[in-house]
């Protein structure tokens, strides 16, 4: 797979849950479990379609409460490495309730992120390591320029779940 | 590695960006400077309307524009992006709280009986 190797790029965030590597990619993979703690804080997940297999789809609704009444937000995405209890890959893009990708800056550059978790059972504990990055572009120029709008629109993103 | 954000400088560039047309400038701007002229010829616009753009664009930061000859080319400034492309960095509290709260509910699974968990 692709290294990125800009710590600007990616959040790397490592932890070791105390419970079974099969229950950690129920965590991931089972939409009751998922809805349990995906957050965020002040935020529900009313949808979760799980297709879990290379190719298939996602689909994830977060509603959150704003001074205009409860507002939803929707994210789509195809898993891309499914080996159950070892490594999951997925990517994210801001959808409609369809899972259209909300139309980005250049055509046929998806504004996509990338989700990998690792797993590794340790003696009874797992130990998870999530990376979040952008999809590298395929070139600079036009493509990398539609990069930095996705980045935006993620920063805008995170401000309003705040 | 987290760059401080300058909240009132972002805000400007994210105003600069709310639109349609400053966002396709820039994308025309990605791949090389150009004049006022030739970033106006894709628009149904007026030369005035699209300098209005260019303005805000320059305001914000985003744009430079030559001082040279009457061309005046505009030539595409990434340094209010590159706080921008922190968004990683905006993105790790979101999963720290996820993750604690993946904790929390797995020691709800697991129920008071510590050590004697389903599989």
């Amino acid at each position: 797979m692709i290294e990125n190797n800009s710590p600007r790029d990616a959040v790397v965030i490592e932890r070791t849950f105390d419970a079974p590597v099969d229950l950690i990619w129920q965590m991931w993979t089972d939409p009751e479990h998922f809805k349990a703690w995906y957050g965020p804080d002040g935020a529900s997940i009313p949808t979760a379609e799980m297709d879990v297999r290379v190719g298939g789809r996602r689909l994830v609704s977060m509603e959150v409460q704003s001074p205009g009444g409860p507002m939803q937000m929707w994210f789509t995405g195809e898993y891309r490495e499914v080996v159950p209890n070892e490594h999951l890959v997925y990517t994210e893009s801001m959808s409609d309730e369809n899972g259209n990708v909300a139309p980005g800056l250049a055509e046929g550059h998806p504004e996509t992120t990338e989700v990998r978790v690792e797993l590794l059972e340790v003696g009874g504990r797992t130990r998870m390591v999530m990376t979040h990055s952008g999809v590298p572009a395929d070139s600079p120029g036009a493509a990398g320029w539609a990069m930095a709008f996705k980045k935006l629109a993620a920063h805008v993103e995170t401000h309003l779940l705040r | 590695m987290a760059a401080t954000i300058d909240d009132d400088r972002l805000s400007e560039t994210f105003a600069a960006l709310a639109n349609g047309t400053r966002r396709a400038i820039l994308a025309h701007l990605a791949e090389g400077e150009a004049t006022v002229s030739e970033l106006a010829a894709p628009f149904e616009m007026t030369l005035p309307a699209i300098s209005k753009h260019i303005s805000v664009l320059e305001r914000a930061g985003l744009i430079v524009q030559g001082k040279r000859a009457q061309y005046r080319p505009c030539v595409l400034d990434a340094a209010p992006l590159e706080q921008v492309s922190t968004w990683a960095e905006q993105y790790r509290p979101v999963w720290e709280a996820r993750f604690d709260r993946m904790d929390s509910y797995l020691k709800q699974l697991r129920g008071p009986s510590k050590g004697r968990r389903a599989r």
